[in-house]
């Protein structure tokens, strides 16, 4: 399933649209071939805990960031968070909360269940392809990971 | 209580005098015992006199109408007891329902609530992301098939991306108006004036590029959420602004007169006005008294008179198509 090749963005995302300019903005800082995408909480989980479909994986290639939408069907994305902020293999993943919401109530929970950060997804596709760009380089470049 | 009344018919017939007034009192007493406390313990009282009233007046058989006195108490008092009994328990029962009915509506509009507030988040997450798929998509096209596209094609594709850009800010301005309604107010005592500069510095640039001339008044202060009522400024004055544009010597005025135990600000321009005729309309949200030559969705207004409403204050405007607008609102001296 995976090769040696160390995965950089797991983006865990339901709606194909999103999921592709998600992509195609990526792709412009040659950042696209390092991302995985899976379309609910429960793959998520699944894919990061080396369980269901993924028990193959080895769980020790973790991420560097996680790339997490709130709403998601199955396990919400609070609690995909919840779960990975509260197990010791898995809490020191930065994980960054890109979503639609502006719900400060959203913002907020996130924060406190261990968010490293929290993205509004702008409409506007020029501001959008810029927000994922820079958050990308940011993680993979400029962020010193954990691990 | 027919119990008691039938018991009380048999004892018409068997002379056991004032003793026999008991059993049936007691009865309806204990059958009301459940329903209220205290009127039972008055009706006792009151049942009580008037058995040991017949009691003195014929102790045991004796003439005729001592006889007659004594049952005729003793039917008044179960008479009484019984209608008494029968009111306090009609009214019982409808304030039992009353107060079912007002649980009911206290949970019915609980839900409501619930159920708007999820609306709202649905709208702000929901509506957007097919939103960014065209506005999204409609640009890759543009940039990786540009050539296929001629220069109408081109103006069509400006036009759907100038309208989700439109639909982006009407959820966004929806979101704010139902933020500011579920919002708590915390209350401080706010300097109108300084408020005022402070709103007035962050308009600056607009108000100097458009030419337009603000003069801050002596300011009363008040209580109020102070985040709240920045926002009810900050909304008068871009709009006033914005409605002296291409106006010569446009003028914007902030001041304040007290009015009994509230202070009534005002935010004054020289600009384009509106016909009184639609002013009723002026403060709904998504009204919009004006065309595209002026900007906006039309909730700046909505919002300011809901936290004007929340400070329990009154907002309202007075103008004239072409001579400019007033608009004021009260707050708490």
């Amino acid at each position: 399933m995976e090769t040696n090749d160390r995965l950089e963005i797991l983006l865990v995302e339901d709606n194909t649209s999103d999921a592709e300019l998600c992509l195609r903005a990526l792709k412009k800082q040659n950042l696209a071939n390092k991302l995985f995408w899976v379309k609910d909480g429960a793959e998520a989980l699944d894919y990061i805990f080396a369980t269901g479909t993924y028990a193959e994986r080895n769980i020790e290639h973790t991420p560097s960031v996680i790339l997490l939408d709130l709403k998601l069907p199955k396990v919400s994305g609070l609690e995909v968070l919840k779960r990975l902020k509260s197990d010791e293999r898995t809490q020191l993943i930065p994980i960054v909360m890109l979503t639609s919401s502006t719900e400060e109530a959203d913002r907020l929970e996130s924060y406190k269940l261990g968010a490293n950060s929290f993205i509004s997804k702008p409409v506007q596709f020029e501001e959008f392809a810029k927000v994922v760009a820079d958050m990308g380089m940011y993680w993979l470049m400029i962020n010193k990971p954990p691990s | 209580m027919a119990l008691a009344c039938a018991f009380f018919f048999v004892d018409a017939y068997i002379p056991l005098g004032v003793a026999g007034g008991v059993p049936y009192v007691a009865v309806i007493l204990i059958s009301l015992w459940s329903a209220n406390r205290r009127s039972v313990v008055y009706i006792a009282i009151f049942c009580s006199i008037l058995t040991i009233t017949g009691y003195y007046i014929s102790p045991e058989g004796g003439e005729l109408w001592k006889v007659l006195a004594n049952r005729f108490l003793a039917l008044f008092a179960i008479w009484v007891t019984a209608i008494l009994g029968l009111l306090i328990k009609r009214a019982e029962l409808r304030i039992r329902r009353l107060n079912e009915d007002l649980r009911k509506h206290a949970a019915e509009l609980e839900a409501a609530n619930r159920e708007l507030e999820s609306f709202s988040y649905s709208v702000s997450h929901d509506l957007r992301t097919p939103l960014r798929a065209i506005d999204g998509f409609s640009r890759i096209l543009l940039d990786e098939h540009s050539e296929k596209f001629d220069d109408e094609a081109k103006r069509l594709f400006d036009i759907v991306r100038t309208n989700t850009r439109k639909m982006d800010q009407l959820i966004s301005d929806v979101l704010a108006f139902s933020r500011m309604g579920r919002k708590e107010m915390s209350t401080s005592k706010i300097d109108m004036g300084e408020l005022a500069n402070e709103v007035l510095g962050e308009l600056k640039n607009e108000a100097d590029k458009r030419n337009v001339e603000v003069d801050i008044k002596e300011l009363p202060p008040t209580t109020g959420d102070r985040a709240m009522l920045h926002l009810v400024i900050a909304n008068l004055l871009s709009n006033a602004i914005k409605f002296t544009v291409g106006i010569n010597n446009a003028r914007v005025e902030i001041g304040a007169e007290a009015e009994g135990s509230d202070n009534v600000y005002y935010v004054k321009d020289n600009g384009t006005g509106f016909d009184m005729a639609y002013s009723h309309k002026l403060f709904d949200v998504f009204q919009r008294l004006h065309g595209e030559e002026f900007e906006g969705t039309g909730i700046g207004l909505a919002i300011v008179q809901r936290i004007i409403l929340k400070h329990g204050g009154r907002v309202w405007a007075e103008a004239k198509t072409g001579e400019g607008a007033i608009f004021y609102f009260t707050l708490p001296a």
